[in-house]
This record gives structure tokens, sequence and C-alpha cells, in this order.
């Protein structure tokens, strides 16, 4: 997985083209230390599909299973960036916490969201039953 | 010009005009290729004056749009006729009152199918809310309904807003009005192509990465993305929350800032909303014969350097240069910005959102709402529902999300992902405290062929570069169209401004006289200018 995504990188001139005389040192990419860190298993897609539950075929699996890999090397470049005392930003931050009082209101059109329940007997949502597989 | 509530903000001198581009009439015109500087605000003049009637100015949008369809296809839903005119004449009938008519009163809206709307279908693109009926009206949509607005369909949209063609919706593809064997962008792509061509006044469309500003670049018209946080996301489909924002496309820049004036503001039902403050966007619209000869005289642009080499068309390059003299003309002060870590947000957004959608799409499960497929147990209905109601694109977006944020790779992607937006959300800041606004184009290219970009993600993805970056950084941007690709294509180029958080005012101003200087330039598609 790790010489296969530098040849991506490597072949994809356009996408990288940003990385201008302009770009310094710390975000270069760093061959020999990603090469060093990668050691994350590439994705397994019917694992991924089970988690996500979503039910493919095995012509489904073939035929994403090449493209989420190509996406998720791509991915990868993050690895090489040197991101120490960084903190993480959980989002653009542009303002504070907004919290309501946490105070329950009742929802005035509570009929029009049972009428969208595809399956509804005598006041429950019907589902199938539930299998525990080993 | 300005409704009758509002009064120009005069410059305390208003000189004559001097500069080369603008004509020397002593009446209010702006550059006669110009667009109007309001379509918004022709109209109401006419209602209000009873020159003409809701209900006729209705009809004629209706029967426009119905004539454009079978080429466009930008809507999902067209509200039947009986029912918007019923609320056009009873527009007519206030007016005849002398009753108050709100800001937006018979302003004909599209709004994009990943907003609740709750008479009409919301599909957000997807066959797994196929037929769905929200029991409850988005905060924005709300908001124009309150203003008079009449909300004309849904429109056409990439899957829950993954894409930047249209072609990923599970209904249609939308042609782009500008040339029909070309895309019109995405993922608002419906909404871009009704509104340039003229189906609709103004549209809603929503911008994770871009999905407004590249098609209204597309598609030869505005489009503005507000601060995150400047307008409730109560009602629009969730697919990445820290990133998602409505935004507004219209003809002009002065309606895209009527429309953000009506739908912006804090909402108690999205705690991510601001309660800061929303200026009188409108008042920003100053027509031209108050202007100095410098308008934008001391004003500090900085074209991001990063975004003018290679990789981007030299069209786009030359439509964008050509800009920025034209802003220098203005009386701004151009300077070249660096943003070394720009190219990092492309992978760092990619992975963000792919990981927030995973989470967001969990819902889609057949068991509340939706099509279901009933299993012989429950894990095979979710399997099942999910498999037969999600695309390609989509289903390829949860598993890269899933794997991104599975126990052992989550410091990997996700957590790296985020250092990453801390480092460009800072990059611009430091570069917006140098500059009043920031200047790159919308989008590397004109819009592409239907089909070309259809199997390769990562060729898809890299035309998000210039928009991403706005997002993770949750700052407002505009797009308006500043020139054609002059070769063979002839495609509208748009040209990007960003500003600081919640100063959408700043780049309202500027975008407005801008775009009413700008001579040479009608940004009507032919098929629309033809009739």
């Amino acid at each position: 997985m790790c010489s296969r995504a530098i040849m991506l990188l490597r072949a994809n001139p356009q996408l990288f083209s940003f990385r201008s005389s302009a770009f310094p040192k710390a975000f270069q990419l760093k061959k020999r230390f990603y090469a060093a860190k990668c050691s994350l298993e590439p994705p397994d897609v019917p694992s991924l599909a089970e988690k996500a539950r979503i039910s493919l075929t095995p012509k489904q699996v073939e035929e994403f299973a090449p493209k989420i890999r190509q996406v998720v090397n791509w991915f990868g470049q993050l690895q090489a960036v040197d991101l120490q005392s960084i903190e993480p930003a959980l989002r653009a931050d542009t303002e504070g916490d907004n919290l309501r009082d946490d105070v329950p209101q009742v929802f005035d059109n509570r009929d029009a969201i049972i009428a969208a329940v595809p399956n509804y007997e005598d006041s429950y949502i019907k589902v199938p039953k539930v299998l525990n597989k080993e | 010009m300005l409704s009758s509530a509002q009064t120009p903000r005069l410059l305390r001198s208003p000189a004559a005009l001097t500069f080369k581009c603008l004509h020397t009439s002593p009446i209010l015109t702006p550059a006669s290729t110009s667009p109007s500087p309001s379509q918004i605000l022709t109209n109401r003049k006419a209602l209000l004056s009873r020159q003409t009637s809701a209900v006729d100015l209705a009809k004629s949008f209706l029967q426009r749009l119905r004539r454009h369809e079978p080429q466009i296809s930008s809507f999902l839903y067209v509200s039947p006729d009986d029912i918007v005119l019923k609320q056009a004449e009873e527009l007519d009938n206030r007016i005849k009152n002398n009753e108050e008519v709100g800001p937006l009163a018979g302003v004909l809206v599209g709004v994009k199918d990943n907003i609740c709307t709750r008479d009409m279908p919301s599909t957000a693109g997807s066959r797994i809310l196929e037929n769905y009926r929200p029991p409850f009206d988005a905060t924005a949509v709300r908001k124009l309904r309150e203003m008079g607005a009449i909300i004309i369909g849904k429109t056409n949209l990439d899957e829950f807003g993954m894409g930047s063609t249209t072609e990923g919706s599970a209904y249609q593809v939308t042609a782009n009005p500008w040339d029909l064997s070309r895309v019109p962008g995405g993922s608002s792509g419906g909404s871009a192509a009704a509104v340039s061509a003229r189906q609709c006044t103004v549209a809603l469309g929503s911008d994770t990465g871009g999905s407004v500003r590249q098609p209204a670049s597309f598609c030869g018209v505005v489009g503005l993305k507000p601060t995150y946080g400047r307008v409730s996301r109560y009602g629009l489909v969730a697919y990445a929350s820290s990133l998602d924002v409505i935004g507004c496309f219209g003809s002009s820049v002065a309606d895209a800032g009527l429309l953000l004036n009506s739908i912006s503001g804090f909402d108690n039902f999205d705690a991510t909303s601001s309660k800061q403050e929303v200026p009188d966007y409108a008042s920003q619209f100053v027509p031209l014969d108050y202007l100095e000869s410098k308008p934008l005289k001391g004003l500090r642009v900085g074209v991001i350097h990063e975004t003018l080499g290679n990789g981007v068309d030299s069209e786009v390059v030359s439509s964008v240069r050509s800009a920025i003299s034209h802003l220098e003309e203005l009386g701004c002060t151009v300077s070249e910005v660096s943003l070394p870590s720009f190219s990092l947000g492309l992978p760092a957004y990619y992975i963000l959102a792919s990981s927030e959608s995973s989470s967001n799409l969990s819902r889609y499960d057949g068991v509340r709402y939706g099509n279901q497929v009933f299993g012989e147990e429950l894990k095979s209905l979710y399997g099942d529902s999910r498999a037969e109601g999600l695309g390609s694109e989509v289903k390829m977006r949860i598993l890269m999300g899933t794997y991104a944020l599975s126990a052992g790779y989550y410091d990997a992607y996700y957590k790296r992902a985020q250092q990453v937006r801390t480092i460009i959300r800072n990059s611009f800041k430091d570069a917006l405290d140098k500059n009043d606004i920031l200047i790159s184009p919308a989008a590397p290219s004109v819009a592409y062929k239907i089909g070309e970009k259809k199997n390769d993600p990562l060729a898809m993805y890299s035309g998000d570069i210039m928009t991403v970056n706005v997002n993770l950084a949750g700052l407002p941007a505009l797009v308006l169209p500043c020139g054609y690709d002059g070769g063979s294509a002839g495609m509208p180029v748009g040209i990007q401004m960003i500003g600081a958080a919640f100063d959408e005012e700043k780049l309202l101003k500027i975008g407005h006289i801008f775009e009413q200087t700008l001579e040479g330039y009608s940004f009507i598609p032919p098929l629309v200018a033809d009739e």
C-alpha cells in the first residue's frame, strides 16, 4: 500500500501542482518518514459494509474496492505532514456554543411523523426480529 | 431602485464618475449590458405601482419554467399551478387593499431538494427518501414564506449533496443552460440552472465543499455562501454537520444579498447558529450615481497565489486576471497572498466530510421514514433498504468515512484532518487580517461535459480545490461571473471573493459595484436571451 500510494502521488501531478515553491519544508512530503509510518491496514470493503449496514453484492465489492482504496491512499498524504502541537478543530468555530435550556417542547405535527413510518401497527413501529449472530 | 423602507447610504461628495467603464448619462443607469441591479426590486416596484400583478408574474415564470424544463430538467418537483397562482392572487389582494407586504412578496424561489418543505416532497436527490414529505419546513423556508416569497418547486442535486456535477442525483441529470451537453456543476446544480435559465428569480442551495459556488460559476450566476452559523441549518438534510451551510443563488449580487437578508439569523433549533446581529444587507446596494470615481479606494485585495498556477485552465486564469484589473480600476489595492497549506485542504475536507456523512446517513435505515425493504431480520432490513435506496457515490463515501472513523484509524485520518482544519483556519485569518477580501477562481475550469468525470472519483474531487478551504475555515464567499472561456466552449467563468467571518456586507458591497461596472457582459444564456 505504501509504495502504491507514492506512485499515485507521482502519477497525479495536477492534483499536487499547488505545492509551489512557496510551500515551506514542514509541509513537503517526507517519503522515508511516510514509508516508515505506513502500517495502516487497507480498507476491507466487505467488513466496512457490514459495519455501515449496507448489503453489497460481490460485484459491487469488486467495483468499489479499488476506488475506495485509491481515495484512502490519497487521504494518506496527511500522514506526512508535521502536525505536532496543532490543536484539532471540531468545526470552524466562528462562534462559541449557543446552547438552549434543556426544556422539552412539544412538536406540533406528530401525526405527520407517524404517517411517514413504513410499518406502523397499534402504536408500535414494526421491524423484523433481531437475530444475534456470533 | 431600493425598496421604500430603505434609504441609500450616500458617500460624502458624489463626484462625477470619471473612469471609463461607465456611461456618462445623467440618468441612473449602470453599464448598458450589466444585469438589472436587482430583479427582486424591479419586480417589486412593478407590483407596488400596479404595473403588473403577482399572478401575471407567476404565470410568466411558470410558462418559462415549463418551456425549458424538457431540456434542462432542473426541477425534481414543480408546485402545481393552482397553488402558486392562489398565493399570487392573495398577494394581489393585499396590494389592492394597500396592506403591508413582505420584502420578498411575489418572488418566485426554487429550493434545493435537501431542504425540507412541508407541503412538497423532499428527497435529497435519493431513492431512499422517494416521496418523503417532511412534517416541518426548514427555518430558511419558513422565513422565506413569512417574507412573502412563493416557492415554485424543488430543485435537483447530487444525492445528499455528495458530488460536483448533479449527475449523482438518483432521478435525473440536469443540463447547463449555456450548453446542454455540459453539467451545471454540483451539488446545487438544479438551483444554479434554474436561476440561470430564469425559471425562478432566486434559489436556495447548500454548500459543504463548494456546492453553491462551483455551480454558480459553471452557470454564470451569483452564488453566495454565508459564514457557518449565519443561516440556520434546521431542516437542511445533514451531510457534514461541521461544514454544511444553506446558500443563495441570484442573477445579480443584490438579489443574492436580499435573499440572504431574509433567511439569516439565530435559530433556537440550530445550536450552531450564530447570535451575531444580522446587518441590513440590502443597504449595501448603492446606486452607481451615488458612488465616487474610485468607489473601492482603500480596499485591500489579496489574490491567492496557489490558485492561479498549474492545473487551472488558462482561460479561467485570464478571466480572473481581467477581473483583478477591473478591481484595481475601481480603486482596490491588489497584492498576492500565499497560503502554503492550501492544497492540504482537499484531502482533509474529504476525510471530514465522508466521516461525518457516514454518521449522519446512518439514520436512513428504512425504519421510521423512506423506502423500506422488509427483511427476515433487522440487519437485513437495514442492509437491503440502504443497498437499494442509496446510490453508489453515497455508499462509497459512507464506507470511506466508516474506515476513517474506525478504532485505530481515527487518529491517523479524522484527527489529522481536524488539525489541518486548524492550520487552514489560521492561515486564512492571518491573510484576512492584512486584506479585506481574498480572491481566487471559483473552479479550475469551466463546466465539464456530461459523463466526463463519472467514473473517476479523484478527478471529480480535484475540481473542488478552490472551494473546500473556505468551508473548513467557516468563512463567507461570493462567486460572481467575471468572464467567459474565450475558446470554443464559450462558457462562463466565476470569480470567488472570500471574506472574514460574518463580513458578508463587505463582500456584497464589492461584488455589487464590480458587477454593475463590468461592461460587455450580460451573462444570460442564449437559450433564454433568444426569447
